[in-house]
């Protein structure tokens, strides 16, 4: 989580993008590769030569590739990224999937609500909520991080209702 | 950046079929492990009542064909009960059941990092496990039904068995083998990368770490059994000779490779128990566990030895002599870490505040039973003296204690700790206390005097046997009995307690048990950590 306010007037007043936290670092998956790479040769070397070993070595390889495939994919999960940007006129909420699909939300900073729920499922449920219609955001962070963010989020937007609106020559 | 409102109610309580039949949830996944294990092991428990029946006295009184001994019977139920408990309840139940349920809840992962993949994998091993059950129906050898080759499907046996009982068999290992490595993989991408910020991997509680450990066995492994299998069925089927010596092959070959998979499982069997055994101890020794670290790499090191001494299995087929010096030495060091993790539970209630509820007496009960066990393992290890004990009721009696009432012990004590987190109820103390000491004298009255039988030279895997054996076959089918009696009564306490229990709270242990899901209320909503907890500057727990 990052966060950079700015006071030119072009760009927002609070910028943050958001992103789920993934635990195993590249060199840690480099090593996890590694290993279970030299585990799958340790029944190899007794079989060399035989029939067998071609048989073994087919299933050794697709269970090898199928572990680099999924946590490849844990990692693509991982690239959901969340961009609030808050302007004096505008709230915009950016969503993109791994996929590369894009949502959007905005609304005006005058309206937009923001409600920290505990659910029963979920503590610090974060909803930014304007004219009927409620967005989460950040479900993927902790619970603190989602207490910080809030408070960030309505001080931008108090920020943003109390300064002058880039009328014109603004 | 879903509509909160949709979300919000997609989290409402789903039907009864679609929580339970199309379930992603870790831990609905969990408790459909646990029940189906539970099944498979009465069933697998049954089949042992009608063989220590039919070993109660000397002659063959139960199992007949038109008046006349049925060795083939015998051999169904004996390949029934192995391939059963192995594949089908034990790992099920400890990786499946307790691992699906709580590892992710111990490393704050919101669920498994893939939840459809789990609930395939749930289905693959019920698919499996239909299999395995059909396997014993189906028309197999020797014009009867079943197969009766032993669990390990040794060829040449396996591969001459007529009928397609051995297929549903090999079939019904190859689905389950495909469940266990997908689960495996699962639970390896939720520990590495699902993990909370902060959650470092050495404040991991041990019993992720022994689930992690194990996924890894049967990712390294269980690729080698699905090859070797997959061979049997090309070689009864399609004419191949990859164990037919008339044809260039080997069937020494395919031992080899059955415990190099083999030897890992068992580890796969026990690992979990111990995870659980360390939080026990430590919940009720009130104090932290004793030395983490040396825990987590003990558990790491018995993984990695369990890949280097599956030929101990098979002194006897005629390895040369370095081979089987080599296998007895490296065996033998697994004792080294086995004997870190027993004397860190000693060290760990050693000036403790210890509080003696249930799940406290199954692990005391466990270290007991399973230091025995790992003591005759290191007697069977010895290359010249397993000449003598090969093949006899002294390896019974030894991989019994390992498992029967190792592994198992660490089932039913998982179930006892943590029946009231998944439920919300308790178990009434009294019966429990009750089911520990009646199930601790009666397998040990089972499964004791079995040293005896195979120091005498009572050979298994048979149907009868010599007068001489008769006083302690006796002995021990008496003691099977009443094992089961427990059994039963232990299956009228779930039933019971699910009932009647009384309620319970979100942490029914007080300051002892200090990990991650005794936060939660019990039993904890469906989706936890949807919200990732923090663990940054916190210290590891047990």
């Amino acid at each position: 989580m990052t966060a950079a306010v700015e006071n030119d007037p072009s760009d927002p007043l609070y910028d943050v993008t958001l992103w789920p936290h993934r635990s195993l670092s590249p060199r840690g998956f480099r090593l996890v590769m590694l290993v279970a790479a030299v585990g799958v040769c340790i029944p190899l070397i007794p079989i060399l030569g035989t029939n067998a070993a071609w048989v073994i070595a087919g299933f050794l390889l697709f269970d090898l590739a199928l572990l680099y495939g999924m946590l490849q994919l844990t990692y693509r999960s991982g690239r959901v990224r969340e961009h609030v940007r808050i302007w004096p006129d505008r709230v915009q909420v950016e969503r993109i999937e791994p996929n590369g699909r894009r949502r959007e939300w905005s609304a005006n900073p005058q309206w937009v609500r923001v409600e920290l729920v505990d659910t029963k499922r979920i503590e610090k449920y974060l909803i930014l909520a304007s004219s009927g219609r409620e967005i989460e955001l950040g479900a993927f962070l902790t619970p603190g991080e989602r207490s910080d963010l809030a408070r960030e989020i309505r001080q931008a937007l108090a920020n943003a209702v109390s300064h002058p609106m880039p009328q014109g020559s603004q | 950046m879903a509509d909160a409102t949709a979300h919000i109610e997609q989290h409402d309580q789903p039907g009864f079929f679609t929580r339970w039949f199309c379930s992603t949830n870790h831990k609905d996944i969990g408790i459909l492990y646990l029940w189906t294990a539970g099944i498979a092991g009465l069933i697998s428990v049954i089949m042992t009542m009608y063989m220590r029946l039919e070993l109660m006295e000397p002659g063959v009184q139960y199992m007949l064909l038109d008046g006349e001994p049925n060795g083939h019977v015998w051999n169904v139920m004996i390949t029934g009960h192995g391939i059963l408990m192995m594949f089908f309840v034990v790992i099920p139940a400890l990786f499946g059941g307790f691992g699906n349920y709580f590892m992710p809840l111990h490393i704050g992962a919101p669920d498994m990092a893939f939840p459809r993949l789990n609930n395939l994998s749930y289905w693959l091993y019920v698919c499996g496990t239909s299999l395995a059950l059909l396997s014993v129906f189906a028309p197999g050898g020797n014009g009867q039904t079943g197969s009766g080759v032993g669990w390990v499907l040794y060829a040449p046996l396996s591969t001459s068995e007529q009928g397609m009982s051995m297929d549903l068999a090999i079939f019904a290992v190859h689905v389950s083998g495909a469940s266990s490595i997908l689960g495996a993989i699962n639970i390896i991408a939720t520990f590495l990368n699902m993990r909370a910020p902060g959650m470092t991997l050495f404040k991991v509680p041990l019993f992720a770490w022994s689930i992690f450990v194990t996924a890894f066995l049967i990712l390294l492994s269980l690729p080698v059994l699905a090859g070797a299998i997959t061979m049997l069925l090309t070689d009864r089927n399609f004419g191949t000779t990859f164990f037919q010596p008339e044809g260039g092959g080997d069937p020494v070959l395919y031992q080899h490779l059955l415990w190099f998979f083999g030897h890992p499982e068992v580890y796969m069997l026990i690992l979990p128990s111990f995870g659980i055994v360390s939080h026990v101890i430590a919940t009720f020794s009130r104090k932290p566990i004793f030395g983490y670290l040396g825990m987590v790499f003990a558990i790491v090191s018995i993984g990695v030895l369990g890949f280097v001494v599956w030929a101990h299995h098979m002194y006897t087929v005629g390895m040369s002599l370095n081979a089987q010096a080599y296998f007895m030495l490296a065996t033998m060091v697994i004792a080294v870490p086995t004997g870190i993790k027993i004397f860190s539970w000693i060290a760990t209630m050693w000036g403790g505040s210890i509080e003696f509820r249930t799940p406290m007496l199954w692990a005391i009960g466990y270290i007991f039973l399973f230091t025995v066990g790992g003591v005759t393992g290191v007697m069977l290890a010895q290359a010249g003296a397993d000449r003598v004990y090969h093949d006899t009721y002294f390896v019974v009696a030894h991989f019994h204690y390992v498992m029967s009432l190792g592994a198992v012990f660490g089932i039913f004590m998982g179930i006892y700790y943590w029946f009231p987190k998944m439920t919300g109820r308790e178990i009434p103390e009294w019966a429990g206390k009750l089911h520990f000491w009646w199930m601790f004298i009666a397998s040990n009255i089972t499964f004791f005097p079995q040293h005896f039988l195979g120091l005498a030279g009572m050979p298994r895997r048979y149907i009868d046997y010599s007068a001489e054996f008769a006083g302690w076959n006796y002995v021990s089918s008496i003691g099977a009995f009443i094992s089961f009696a427990s059994f039963i009564f232990f299956i009228g306490l779930i039933f019971w307690s699910l009932a009647y229990g009384r309620r319970t709270v979100a942490n029914p242990y007080g300051e002892g048990a200090d990990t991650l899901e005794w936060t939660l209320p019990s039993p904890p909503p469906a989706h936890t950590f949807e919200t990732l907890p923090d663990f940054r500057g916190k210290p590891a727990s047990h």
